[in-house]
C-alpha cells in the first residue's frame, strides 16, 4: 500500500498548488479530496460522462483519467475557477445555464459548463451540430438537453457581446 | 399553451438553488466530509444465489487502518429493510440472494484501505441455483428465495367475462411485450456522510426521497428511538425513484456508531450498478377484442413483473401497471392477471412512472395494432373508445372528474406534427413520388402518438400523509417547511413562486427548510408526482391562519385597521381602494419588526392532512390523475436499423403551472428517459450477474440522440370547483413515448416492435428488397 510520493505542482484556477502525492493519484482525487475542490464531480469513473470534466491547459480533460504526473506543471481550470468581470461575478456561460434551465439536479453541470467553455473558446459561434460534439462527453440524466442546447446557443450570444464591447487593441 | 421561456412571462424565474449549482459550490451530500472521517466499503455477495457457510473478518479487523469491520452479527434490531415490506437483510446472515447482497462492510481511514480489507474477509459460499427467468421460479421445483416462495404479489381485476366476449369479438389482437430492466442512471451514485454526535444521536446525510422513512427504517435497524435520528436527505443528484429506498444508509449508520467516528460512504458507478434499484423487466401478454365498427369490447391481460430479489416496493408498482394496463377507455369485459415474482436478478423496485411506463407501452401498442386490423386512424380511434369524464377510475373507483382527456386528444390532434403524419402516409404510399429534400431510400420516416393516463398519489389503502408549516422566523422571513427533497425537479423554486404568489412578497422575504427531520414537519414523500400538489394544498390551508396573524400583529404595532393591510415586499403594506382596485400605498412595517415582537410560537402555524383517494375501497387505486398525449417523428435507417427521434410533441393536462422552466424540464427530461427505454437502455444481465456495468454500455441518450425539435403543451385549465391545484408532472413525460415512437416506426417501417429497446436487428433490411416487403421507400 505504500507508494512514493512526488512533489506535484499545478497551476489551478490560477494559484499555484503544491502538494505531495503519489505519481498515480488521480487529478479527480486531488482536486477533490487533497484541494476540496467538491465542484468537478464523481460518476462514472471511466471518462464516459463528463462529470468530472476539467479544463487541462485549456482542453476539456476527464479528471478521472488523469494522473497526477500527467498533468503536473500545467495550468487547471476547473469550476471553482469560472467566472465573470469580477470574481463574484457569474461568468456568461453559467448565466445562460441559470436563465435557460440548462440544469436541474446540477450535478452534472460544472463538467457541462467546463465543457461549454472550450467548446465556446474554440468555436464562439458553433452551429447546432458543433455544439453536439462539443458536449457529446457530457451526460445528463434530468434535462434531457434541452435546457442545455438553449444555454450554449444563449451562452454563445452573451459572449460574443461581452468581446464586442471590449475595445480592440493594438498589439 | 406552448411553454418556453418567451410564454412564460415574469414566471419564467431562474432556480432558486441555480447560482451555486452553476458555480459548483453546491454541497452535495457525498461531497460532505468531516474531521476524523473514515471511508466505509461494503463487501458484496461474489454469487447471485448461495448459502454463506462461513464468513472471517478476522484479517480485516487487524489490518492496519482498519477501525470497523461489520457483519450481520453488528446489527442490533432488525437486519432487514424495505419500505413496504422489509425482507431484504441488512447485512446477508446465511443466504445471499443478488449480486448486490450485503454480506460484511470495513470502515477505515483511507479508501483504499477500506477497498483492500474487503479483499482480506473471506466467505465461503455454496453456490445455488439461479433463478433468472421469472417463469423457472414460478415452477414448482423451483427453489424457494423466500419463506413464502417465490410470488411478491398477485393482482387480479375481473369485470364481465372477457374469454366468451373474445371469442365473439369481429377483431382480436393478440401480441406479447417485454420492457428492459431500465437502470436510473442519476448522475450522482448513492451515499452521503454518517455522523454519531457528542449527544449521542446519529445524524445521517444521504439523499432518499422519504427522510422520515429512512429514519423509521434505519431506527429500526439500529434498535433505536426514531427522534434520535436525524436524516439530512436534501439535495441531491439526481434520484428518478431509485433512491427511495434504502441504500448505504444500514452500512454507514452500523460504522458510524461501532467506530464512534463519521463515515463517508459512497458508491462506485459500478457498485451503483450492482447493488441498486432498476425498473421491473415486464412481459405483458395482451389479447384485446372489439366488434365490427371499432368498440372496445374484452381486453385480457396477463402480466409477469420480476421484482428481483426483495420486495421493496414491488408489489406497489404491480398494483399500479395492472391499473394503467388498461389505458383511458371503455370496456364491457376485463380480465387481468399480474404476478410479481422473486429472482435473482438484482432488485427492481421504485422509478419514475411506476409500471405504468411498461402498462402503457403494451396497451397503447394495442391500440394501433386494433386501428390497423379495422383500417382507422389511431387517434380516432382512440376518441371512439376513450373513458367518458363522468366513467369510474381503471377500479371502478370513484375518481375525480376533469377534461383532461378529451383536452389533451384534442390538443394532439390538432397539433402541427400529428397533422403532419397523413403526409408521410400518402408519400410512403406513392413510391415513385419525388420529395425535393428527398433522402435516400433506405431512410424511413414516420409518426407515431400516444396516450396516457396516470395516477398520482400512493392510492387507496396506503399511509399518504401530507402537511407542512408556515412561520415567519426570527429573521423576519415567510418560512415554509416541509419534508421534500430536491432531487432536480424544481421543488425549491417551485415554493418560491407559491409563496411569492400568496405574499406577494419577493424571493429574499422567503425562506424555504426542506429534507430535514429535526426542522420539517412530515409531509410525506417527495414520489409518485405528489409533492407539488401537497405543498400547494398545505400552503392553502396555512396561508389565512398565518395571514390574520400577522396582520394582526401589523395593525397592533402601526394601529392601521387589518383590512387596509396586506403582505408585500420586505413587510406589510397599507392599502387602498379606488374603483374596487387595490392601490400599494407603502409599506407600513416589516417582516423583522413583526417577527420581532413575536411572543412564543406566535407566528407558527402547521397543518396535515392525506393525499386525496378515492372513497372507494379498491387497494392501490388512484384519485387524481394527470392526462397525457404524446406523439413522436422517427427516421428509421433500415441499413443500420438506427432510430433517430425527430420531433415531438408533449401535451399535458396537470392544472396551472407554477414553475414553467420546472414543468418543461420535467417533461423534457422525462421524455429523454423513456427515449431511452425505448431505444437503447437495458442493464443486461447474465446468470444473474450484471454485463453492464457502466455507462460506456449502458447507453443513456446523449446530446447527439436530442431531437430537433421537442414541445411541451400545458392544458392548465381545471374544473370550477377543483380544490387540488397543481398535479404533478414528475412522471407523465415519460410513460407515453415509448408507444409514440414505436407506432411511428411502424409506420416508417412497416415493422411492429413488441420488445424494448428496439432492435436494430429487427429494423435492418437488405439494400433493395423493401419493395418486394410491401414495405414502402419514401
Amino acid at each position: 500500500m505504500k507508494t512514493t510520493s512526488i512533489q506535484w505542482q499545478a497551476v489551478i484556477n490560477g494559484t499555484v498548488r503544491e502538494i505531495e502525492i503519489p505519481p498515480s493519484r488521480r487529478l479527480l482525487d486531488i482536486l477533490r479530496e487533497d484541494l476540496d475542490l467538491t465542484g468537478t464531480k464523481i460518476s462514472c469513473e471511466i471518462g464516459r460522462c463528463g462529470a468530472c470534466m476539467v479544463l487541462i491547459d485549456g482542453e476539456p480533460m476527464n479528471s478521472c483519467l488523469m494522473m497526477a504526473y500527467q498533468c503536473e506543471g500545467t495550468e487547471i481550470t476547473t469550476i471553482e475557477g469560472l467566472h465573470g468581470e469580477t470574481e463574484d461575478a457569474l461568468h456568461p456561460i453559467q448565466e445562460a445555464f441559470l436563465e435557460e434551465g440548462g440544469f436541474q439536479c446540477g450535478y452534472c453541470t460544472p463538467g457541462m459548463i467546463i465543457s461549454t467553455k472550450a467548446l465556446l473558446d474554440r468555436l464562439p459561434q458553433p452551429e447546432e451540430q458543433e455544439i453536439k460534439e462539443g458536449l457529446c462527453g457530457n451526460l445528463c440524466r434530468c434535462t434531457g438537453y434541452g435546457g442545455i442546447m438553449r444555454a450554449v446557443e444563449s451562452a454563445a450570444d452573451k459572449c460574443a457581446q461581452r468581446s464586442s464591447l471590449i475595445p480592440a487593441v493594438d498589439s | 399553451m406552448l411553454l418556453n421561456r418567451e410564454s412564460s412571462g415574469e414566471r419564467w424565474r431562474k432556480r432558486r438553488d441555480g447560482k451555486e449549482k452553476v458555480t459548483g459550490e453546491l454541497r452535495y451530500l457525498t461531497d460532505m466530509t468531516a474531521e476524523g472521517m473514515l471511508y466505509g466499503r461494503v463487501l458484496r455477495s461474489s454469487h447471485p444465489h448461495a448459502h454463506i457457510l462461513s464468513l472471517d473478518t478476522s484479517a480485516a479487523e487487524n489490518y492496519e487502518g482498519v477501525v470497523a469491520v461489520i457483519t450481520h452479527r453488528d446489527v442490533p434490531g432488525l437486519n432487514r429493510f424495505g419500505i413496504a415490506v422489509p425482507d431484504q437483510p441488512a447485512l446477508c446472515e446465511d443466504t445471499v440472494r443478488y449480486i448486490g447482497d450485503a454480506i460484511a462492510a470495513v470502515a477505515a481511514i483511507t479508501p483504499e484501505i477500506a477497498a483492500y480489507a474487503l479483499s482480506l474477509i473471506h466467505v465461503e459460499y455454496e453456490v445455488l441455483e439461479t433463478i433468472t427467468d421469472p417463469l423457472r421460479a414460478l415452477e414448482d421445483n423451483a427453489p424457494r428465495l423466500h419463506p413464502q416462495g417465490n410470488i411478491l404479489h398477485r393482482t387480479q381485476v375481473k369485470h364481465g367475462d372477457a374469454g366468451h366476449a373474445l371469442q365473439n369479438c369481429a377483431y382480436v389482437v393478440k401480441e406479447v411485450y417485454s420492457t428492459p430492466r431500465q437502470m436510473h442512471a442519476y448522475m450522482e451514485t448513492e451515499g452521503g456522510l454518517f455522523i454519531p454526535e457528542p449527544d449521542g444521536r446519529l445524524t445521517v446525510y444521504a439523499p432518499t426521497q422519504h427522510g422520515y422513512k429512512d429514519r423509521m427504517q434505519i431506527a429500526r435497524i439500529l434498535d433505536w428511538e426514531e427522534e434520535r435520528i436525524r436524516v439530512i436527505s436534501s439535495p441531491i443528484g439526481g434520484s428518478f425513484g431509485g433512491k427511495d429506498e434504502l441504500n448505504v444508509q444500514p452500512y454507514g449508520s452500523l460504522l458510524a456508531l461501532k467506530s464512534g467516528r463519521p463515515v463517508k460512504m459512497h458508491n462506485s458507478r459500478m457498485e451503483s450498478v450492482r447493488a441498486g434499484l432498476k425498473r421491473h423487466p415486464m412481459k405483458i401478454e395482451m389479447e384485446t377484442g372489439m366488434d365490427e365498427y371499432g368498440r372496445l369490447q374484452a381486453h385480457r391481460v396477463r402480466i409477469v413483473a420480476d421484482t428481483g430479489a426483495y420486495a421493496t416496493l414491488g408489489a406497489p408498482v404491480l398494483n399500479f401497471a395492472t391499473e394503467h394496463c388498461m389505458g383511458p377507455y371503455r370496456w364491457e369485459h376485463i380480465d387481468i392477471e399480474g404476478v410479481s415474482v422473486y429472482t435473482n436478478n438484482g432488485v427492481s423496485g421504485e422509478f419514475r412512472g411506476f409500471g405504468g411506463n411498461q402498462a402503457i407501452f403494451a396497451m397503447e401498442g394495442q391500440m394501433d395494432r386494433l386501428a390497423e386490423q379495422i383500417g382507422m386512424d389511431p387517434w380516432e380511434f382512440r376518441m371512439l373508445n376513450r373513458r367518458y369524464p363522468d366513467d369510474p377510475g381503471p377500479l371502478q373507483q370513484e375518481i375525480w372528474r376533469t377534461n383532461g382527456l378529451e383536452q389533451v386528444m384534442q390538443a394532439l390532434a390538432q397539433s402541427s406534427l400529428w397533422q403532419r403524419r397523413e403526409a408521410i402516409s400518402v408519400l410512403s404510399v406513392h413510391d415513385s413520388l419525388s420529395d425535393a429534400s428527398s433522402s435516400p431510400p433506405w431512410i424511413k420516416r414516420g409518426i407515431g402518438a400516444a396516450l396516457a393516463m396516470h395516477g398520482a398519489g400512493l392510492g387507496y389503502g396506503i399511509d399518504d400523509p401530507a402537511g407542512g408549516r408556515l412561520s415567519l422566523n426570527a429573521s423576519g422571513q415567510i418560512e415554509a417547511a416541509f419534508s421534500y427533497e430536491e432531487f432536480g425537479q424544481g421543488l425549491i423554486t417551485t415554493l418560491e413562486i407559491m409563496l411569492i404568489d400568496l405574499f406577494h412578497c419577493t424571493g429574499e422575504d422567503i425562506s424555504i427548510v426542506i429534507g430535514d427531520t429535526d426542522r420539517v414537519p412530515h409531509s410525506g414523500s417527495s414520489t409518485a408526482s405528489r409533492s407539488t400538489t401537497m405543498a400547494w394544498m398545505g400552503l392553502q390551508r396555512l396561508k389565512s391562519p398565518f395571514l390574520q396573524a400577522i396582520l394582526q400583529k401589523a395593525h397592533d404595532i402601526t394601529g392601521i385597521p387589518v383590512d387596509q393591510l396586506t403582505t408585500g415586499e420586505q413587510g406589510i403594506w397599507q392599502i387602498t381602494w379606488e374603483d374596487d382596485a387595490e392601490i400599494r400605498q407603502k409599506r407600513v412595517v416589516s417582516y423583522r419588526e413583526i417577527a420581532a415582537a413575536a411572543q412564543g410560537n406566535e407566528f407558527v402555524f402547521d397543518t396535515k392532512f392525506s393525499y386525496p383517494t378515492t372513497p372507494d375501497e379498491v387497494v392501490g387505486g388512484h384519485f387524481l390523475y394527470t392526462y397525457a398525449a404524446v406523439a413522436a417523428e422517427v427516421e428509421v435507417n433500415t441499413l443500420s436499423g438506427h432510430v433517430r427521434l425527430l420531433d415531438t410533441y408533449h401535451t399535458v393536462a396537470a392544472g396551472p403551472v407554477i414553475n414553467p422552466m420546472g414543468f418543461i424540464g420535467q417533461i423534457e427530461g422525462g421524455s429523454v428517459m423513456a427515449l431511452g427505454f425505448t431505444l437503447t437502455e437495458d442493464a443486461v444481465m447474465e446468470e444473474g450477474h450484471y454485463i453492464t456495468r457502466n455507462m460506456d454500455t449502458y447507453m443513456i441518450p446523449g446530446i447527439q440522440d436530442m431531437h430537433t425539435s421537442l414541445e411541451v403543451d400545458a392544458i392548465e385549465e381545471l374544473p370550477d370547483n377543483d380544490p387540488f391545484g397543481p398535479r404533478g408532472i414528475g412522471e407523465i413525460g415519460s410513460v407515453a413515448l415509448a408507444p409514440a415512437i414505436t407506432a411511428a416506426i411502424r409506420q416508417a417501417t412497416g415493422t411492429w416492435v413488441t420488445h424494448l429497446p428496439v432492435s436494430r436487428d429487427q429494423l435492418i433490411r437488405r439494400a433493395g428488397v423493401w419493395q418486394q416487403e410491401g414495405v414502402s421507400p419514401r
